[in-house]
């Protein structure tokens, strides 16, 4: 009784026993699991990709170096995705996932990391509605978000080819609608 | 007028004391206007310098002791056009090839700025008191209230017994004091009703416990192991806001939500070096954690040394054995993205208060169960006609027919096969 009772308050450390562990655990190699016993069995295999290989779907491979000649070469770089297909609900999702956490869900550089010095982020993200930001063109964008710039890094892992041109292609959109409305209130003034 | 003069007097040391003290303010505004700096320094400097470490560019706590920063002058040349600057100084050429990048100009900051700029990073590199008291209390003390109940219960059942065996004696010795003659009376040990009771209450608690312990097995329903890293959720999804597609954001698009990489970590890491602005942190056994001190687990992880930042090289990276904690057997097929993308299930809603966790705990105890009571209970979103719905609906004609004669209120997962063996298990 006494066991039953202090076992109540006991983390629970370990996964337990299953009831016909053949059905539970896959004798197939399953997603992370571990590949050390084909080494012992002196198989050779190896997760990473095959330099030059191209992910399914992933039509535009970026063949732009990470290197300063590869950043100025890419503001000549345009889009290959036709804007007026893209769909903005989804590319305004992926934004919202992953960048407004620095660079703020209205695009401002004040996320909930930086949170105008407050958050824990040590250094300013870029605000995409200052000017400097607005006048880079979205093939540096695009590199920067392909292999990252300062302290930001590479998103080519989270967002594919196309993703991170939609992303731009959003921030590009937000940019533009503001620069609208700044030249309609003037207009009204 | 003679009682006059010192007043006259107090009031010219006043009015002294006065000027100086204006005197000394001019002097200290002189010296910068530091909220000034601090907004100037987080919209030009922010973006590459920390005032303590090393970033994109060196750390400005202290520039003025460097080579010829004291004067503001000089400082506001390299400012305007850090290349013109450069080509005749060796001094800033050198952090240019220790730092590898080239820093951007800012041609429209005057000398006030720079001041009020000096000023701000000379205030923040100044170690400030931190603002103290704000951590939660260790973790609540144990539940006793079960061993109570369990004690009183255990008394009272004694208790019981001997007022039966004092009766029974009582009861004796007055058909001793009257003569009455009846059979000797059975040990309460070998009384079969006591004994029968106490069997059939034994067997009852086993058979809870076997069923139990046998319904339980292969199940991890309250699961909490240790990570190698102390990794709090509640740290990163809760207080810092950060969506968890960021880090699994393949729920939205696979059937695994996979875990991130060490470079999705690194996005962060790669600045943020300590922990210092959050809650203190406990584990479940209410040991203090320090923050700082697991972050440098990630860097060993990494391959990253905060001193070199620059330096990384982020294949080099190894990965971490995380211990994985929602385990479905293999005879079991599950996928997220048709839950999270199809169904707008929230995550909290298999996961529990994820946000509110420092370590993890599995909540639900993922059975069968529990799959099917919520596959009978959720409602299907029907609508297929505009451009939020789910065009796939629409082949479920007989049920579209049903809703609009009334005969059906709402499509639950059930009615739409989601009870049928085949879905899970094939």
């Amino acid at each position: 009784m006494v066991a039953v009772l202090v076992s109540c308050h006991k983390v629970r450390r370990s996964p337990g026993r299953a009831y016909m562990p053949d059905m539970t655990y896959s004798r197939a190699y399953e997603t992370y699991s571990s590949t050390d016993n084909l080494k012992k069995e002196d198989i050779n295999y190896n997760a990473m990709p095959v330099p030059g290989a191209i992910a399914r779907g992933d039509e535009y491979p970026y063949r732009l170096p990470n290197n300063d000649s590869g950043y100025t070469a890419s503001a000549n770089t345009k889009s290959p995705l036709d804007e007026s297909k893209i769909n903005m609900t989804e590319a305004e999702r992926l934004y919202l996932v992953n960048c407004a956490i620095c660079h703020g869900p209205k695009l401002d550089g004040n996320g909930p990391l930086w949170k105008g010095g407050d958050g824990p982020y040590p250094v300013a993200p870029k605000n995409f509605m200052a000017e400097d930001m607005k006048a880079l063109p979205e093939g540096t964008m695009f590199h920067v978000a392909t292999y990252g710039k300062g302290q930001m890094g590479s998103y080519a892992s989270q967002l594919s080819t196309d993703q991170r041109w939609e992303v731009v292609a959003y921030i590009k959109m937000k940019q533009g609608a503001a620069a609208a409305t700044a030249a309609d209130t003037t207009k009204t003034k | 007028m003679i009682p006059c003069k010192p007043i006259g007097k107090k009031l010219a040391t006043l009015l002294i004391v006065f000027i100086v003290s204006i005197g000394l303010n001019n002097v200290f505004a002189a010296g910068g206007d530091i909220p000034a700096g601090k907004t100037l320094f987080m919209s030009h400097c922010a973006a590459c310098h920390q005032v303590k470490k090393d970033a994109t560019g060196p750390a400005l706590m202290g520039l003025e002791d460097r080579h010829t920063w004291a004067d503001h002058n000089d400082l506001l040349k390299w400012v305007h056009n850090p290349a013109a600057y450069m080509a005749n100084d060796k001094y800033t050429k050198d952090l240019h090839d220790k730092f590898g990048s080239m820093m951007v100009g800012f041609p429209d900051l005057k000398l006030e700025d720079i001041d009020n700029i000096v000023a701000y990073i000379n205030d923040a590199a100044v170690e400030k008191a931190p603002a103290g008291g704000t951590a939660e209390e260790a973790p609540q003390k144990s539940n006793s209230n079960a061993i109570i109940f369990g004690v009183i219960s255990l008394i009272l059942a004694i208790i019981a017994l001997i007022l039966m065996q004092v009766n029974s004696n009582l009861k004796k010795m007055s058909d001793d004091a009257e003569g009455i003659q009846r059979p000797h009376p059975v040990p309460f040990y070998k009384n079969k009703i006591y004994i029968a009771i106490l069997a059939l209450i034994l067997f009852a608690i086993a058979g809870y416990q076997l069923s139990k312990g046998a319904i339980g097995l292969g199940h991890q329903h309250d699961y909490e192991p240790v990570q190698p890293i102390f990794y709090s959720h509640k740290v990163h999804a809760g207080i810092n806001q950060i969506s968890c597609l960021y880090c699994h954001g393949n729920a939205w698009e696979s059937r695994h939500a996979t875990i991130p990489s060490v470079n999705v970590c690194m996005n962060c890491h790669k600045a943020i070096q300590d922990y210092t602005k959050g809650p203190k942190l406990y584990d479940v056994d209410g040991n203090e954690i320090n923050g700082t001190a697991e972050i440098a687990k990630l860097y060993d992880f990494a391959g990253f040394d905060p001193k070199k930042p620059n330096d990384w090289n982020p294949s080099m990276a190894k990965p971490i054995q995380w211990i994985k904690i929602h385990n479905l057997p293999d005879h079991v097929y599950f996928n997220h993205s048709q839950h999270v993308r199809i169904g707008k299930v929230q995550c909290q809603t298999c996961h529990g208060e994820i946000t509110a966790m420092d370590e993890v705990k599995q909540m639900a105890p993922l059975s069968m169960g529990w799959c099917i009571n919520c596959h009978r209970q959720t409602k299907v979103d029907f609508n297929y006609t505009d451009s939020t719905g789910n065009k796939f609906y629409s082949i479920y004609e007989k049920f579209h027919n049903d809703i609009k004669n009334h005969k059906m209120d709402s499509v639950t997962v059930k009615n739409i096969g989601g009870i049928e063996c085949q879905k899970c298990h094939y």
